[in-house]
């Protein structure tokens, strides 16, 4: 079927649907654009991006070079960008008129691998890896992935969005979700807290050779999956839930809480010479220790 | 000299060892008995233990007070207090209240092991999440996101109920096991879950 275009033109319907797509997509790239920034930093720098709408994400660059890629989705947004010797403060200011929307920007953030990261944004998600500076990530929907990580602070913020840390060796972990839900995965060192009120806490791993480790909610479940072999001072212990342990643990003579039977228990296991302290508490959900099957 | 310039001279010499003052005391029995009731005030005061903490509940007390003498002001009704406090303070004004909702968590977790469980379970009653906590009003508080963020109010009010629920129930732990380290550790957690919250809506940077 053909369309007549005037001047005893004609053009085939299919043809004229291609190219009215062209032109909108071509519209989107248009309002769409890219800006990049380059600074120069010394060591042990700090990079902070504030990002009320968008994704950021983080990796390790090759030099002392703090290199930033933003994608701004509409004219109603800016990037304002600030060095201030050592340190480098990104934001995304939005201009009036702006939403979810068009006031989305997306980064990537390269950055010296010693360098601490402080990211904020409402949606998200936020990502971080192959660092040795602190990271501080804030936002209260965005999914958070933070992996390959080492003798670091770790502080995680969200108010429902998820957390995922992998691989985070040798930190100082602290993450607080309200209802995100919340997975570690071979995350070890001096101190790993997890705070939620009612998202559930995973932790797979082994809990490192010394440490302490605290996984607390109100309603959420705690799942811990361990190897066997682990060495931990493990108590357990729900007001209202149950709990469960996969594991038979040299069970501790004296507690200061009540051991009542299907709501707490508390022991260790393998080498008490070398072993963290393991603490698990919930109000009403349920704690289950597992073990893990290796294959 | 007579019973007020007696009590004016006592605050230059505390113990009414001058000759005028001891003369009045000799023929006044409410002075007298004044004046040996700050004498036990003064030395039971060395005897009180750093950890015989006030509770909460005395500077709520203090500021209800300091209500009544007009020495701090309630927000007015056509005024929204969390407006006037951005007004006054800027995007800095939230961490006044936070601070305080966090030193008062901290009061409560670093409660001494004074009293016996049971005495402290008869004494104390199962207490509902205050409407005000430190100066932070929930309703202010979902005010300020729906005007905010009206889309998100309803995902906003969930999370604020999870949070109060998890004050009460952290709460309840407290009161019925008041020497329980642990539970009150729990209560300062809520406490920091809800304060979190409340920092989250203010950092939201909407034009």
């Amino acid at each position: 079927m053909a369309i007549e275009l005037g001047g005893g033109r004609m053009m085939n319907k299919r043809t004229a649907k291609l190219i009215a797509i062209g032109v909108i997509v071509a519209g989107t790239l248009v309002a769409e654009s890219r800006k990049e920034y380059h600074f120069t930093v010394g060591p042990k720098s700090g990079v902070s991006v504030m990002n009320p709408y968008g994704s950021i994400s983080v990796r390790p660059s090759l030099n002392n070079t703090v290199t930033v890629n933003a994608i701004l989705h509409s004219d109603k947004v800016e990037v304002d960008n600030n060095q201030s010797g050592n340190r480098v403060d990104i934001q995304s200011h939005l201009l009036p008129g702006a939403d979810a929307e068009s006031g989305r920007v997306d980064y990537e953030v390269l950055v010296p691998a010693d360098c601490s990261i402080t990211l904020h944004s409402t949606t998200g998600p936020l990502r971080a890896e192959k660092l040795h500076g602190d990271v501080t990530l804030e936002g209260s929907g965005a999914t958070v992935d933070v992996r390959d990580i080492s003798d670091a602070h770790v502080h995680v913020k969200t108010m429902n969005g998820p957390v995922n840390l992998n691989n985070v060796q040798n930190g100082h972990v602290e993450v607080d979700s309200l209802s995100g839900e919340v997975t570690l995965n071979r995350v070890t060192g001096p101190l790993v807290q997890v705070v939620s009120t009612s998202g559930r806490i995973n932790y797979i791993g082994d809990f490192g050779n010394s440490g302490e480790y605290r996984l607390t909610s109100h309603s959420g479940d705690i799942e811990a999956t361990i190897p066997e072999w682990t060495s931990a001072d493990v108590s357990a212990r729900s007001v209202r839930g149950e709990v469960h342990d996969d594991i038979p643990l040299q069970p501790k003579t004296h507690t200061w809480f009540a051991m009542d039977k299907g709501r707490a228990f508390a022991g260790t296991m393998g080498r008490v010479a070398a072993s963290s302290t393991v603490v698990l508490r919930t109000f009403s959900g349920k704690i289950h220790l597992r073990k893990r099957s290796d294959k | 000299m007579n019973c007020v310039e007696l009590e004016k001279s006592l605050a230059e010499i505390e113990d009414a060892s001058r000759a005028e003052q001891r003369a009045h005391l000799k023929t006044c029995p409410a002075c007298s008995a004044l004046v040996a009731e700050l004498n036990r005030i003064a030395s039971a005061a060395w005897q009180l233990q750093a950890a015989d903490e006030p509770s909460p509940r005395v500077w709520n007390s203090i500021e209800i007070a300091l209500r009544q003498e007009g020495l701090i002001h309630p927000p007015r009704a056509d005024r929204r207090p969390v407006s006037s406090f951005n007004a006054r303070w800027g995007r800095a004004g939230w961490l006044v209240p936070l601070a305080a909702a966090l030193l008062i968590a901290i009061g409560i977790y670093l409660r001494p092991h004074s009293a016996a469980p049971g005495q402290q379970a008869q004494s104390d009653v199962r207490k509902p999440v205050p409407e005000i906590v430190a100066g932070l009003n929930d309703d202010d508080f979902l005010q300020e996101v729906a005007d905010s963020a009206p889309g998100m109010r309803v995902q906003w009010e969930d999370n604020l109920r999870r949070a109060n629920d998890y004050i009460r129930d952290a709460q309840s732990v407290v009161d019925e096991n008041p020497n329980d380290a642990e539970a009150r550790r729990s209560l300062l957690d809520a406490y920091q879950q809800k304060a979190m919250l409340f920092e989250m809506a203010m950092d939201r940077s909407l034009p």
